[in-house]
């Protein structure tokens, strides 16, 4: 891992025009801008990570699943109160 | 294995835990971001048949297996609508918004289905591209319960 030490208002560049600086600095939080090009997501980690997770959920549950897609169709399709 | 359809084109069997389908090369969808947790999957299959509907199934044909049940997020919650941002709309090819492909993925329990109205998969079908949104201000919930459809 690459380390840095910035001060308020320095940045470092990443790949070809991806810029992030540091804002604000207080005691427990850093606020970052990142200017990147349009085609370049930007992220929280912990929201990736969520979507991971349950993509890895979805994944892994529907091998097991598949067994009870039929069910669930039935249930769902009966709609629990009418479809539409 | 490869085998002809009724159209002469080359098809490739694909077995899911969904069953098995016949795919054709232009069914293929490129995925250049893959999807979180399965980034080495460039390539999927949105396979239907009639004992899933109204679930599709987003089957990965290249890198590792990955086999997701989807529906449009509209057949759970008929005023869906999650914003595309600056990065989705260029990613995405820039097409009209109607002319876009919603899935959002689904995760079948004994009891229960749950619905990720959060990250919804959205497809361009004119350039067969695709991507898993991460929206980072999205209202809706990451496991929708879905209990009826629309």
């Amino acid at each position: 891992m690459l380390v840095f030490t910035r001060r308020r208002n320095e940045a470092i560049i990443v790949a070809d025009g991806i810029e992030i600086r540091v804002l604000r600095v207080s005691r427990d939080a850093v606020r970052l801008g990142v200017t990147a090009p349009p085609d370049v997501p930007v992220h929280r980690h912990e929201i990736y990570e969520q979507i991971r997770e349950e993509n890895c959920r979805a994944a892994q549950g529907s091998a097991g699943s598949a067994a009870n897609v039929p069910e669930a169709l039935v249930r769902i399709r009966a709609g629990q109160g009418g479809e539409g | 294995m490869t085998t002809i359809n009724s159209q002469g084109a080359a098809t490739t069997r694909v077995d899911t835990a969904f069953g098995t389908f016949q795919v054709a090369p232009h069914d293929v969808i490129e995925f250049p971001a893959g999807m979180p947790g399965f980034e080495q999957c460039r390539q999927f299959v949105l396979l239907s048949s009639d004992e899933l509907a109204p679930f599709q199934c987003l089957q990965s044909v290249d890198g590792p297996a990955a086999s997701f049940l989807v529906i449009d997020p509209r057949r759970a919650l008929p005023d869906y609508r999650c914003a595309l941002s600056e990065t989705d709309r260029v990613r995405l090819g820039g097409t009209e918004d109607d002319a876009l492909l919603w899935a959002a993925i689904v995760t079948v329990q004994a009891e229960q289905t749950l619905v990720n109205l959060r990250a919804p998969v959205v497809i361009n079908p004119s350039l067969m591209v695709g991507y898993q949104l991460m929206p980072s201000n999205s209202l809706y919930p990451l496991r929708f319960e879905l209990t009826r459809l629309y």
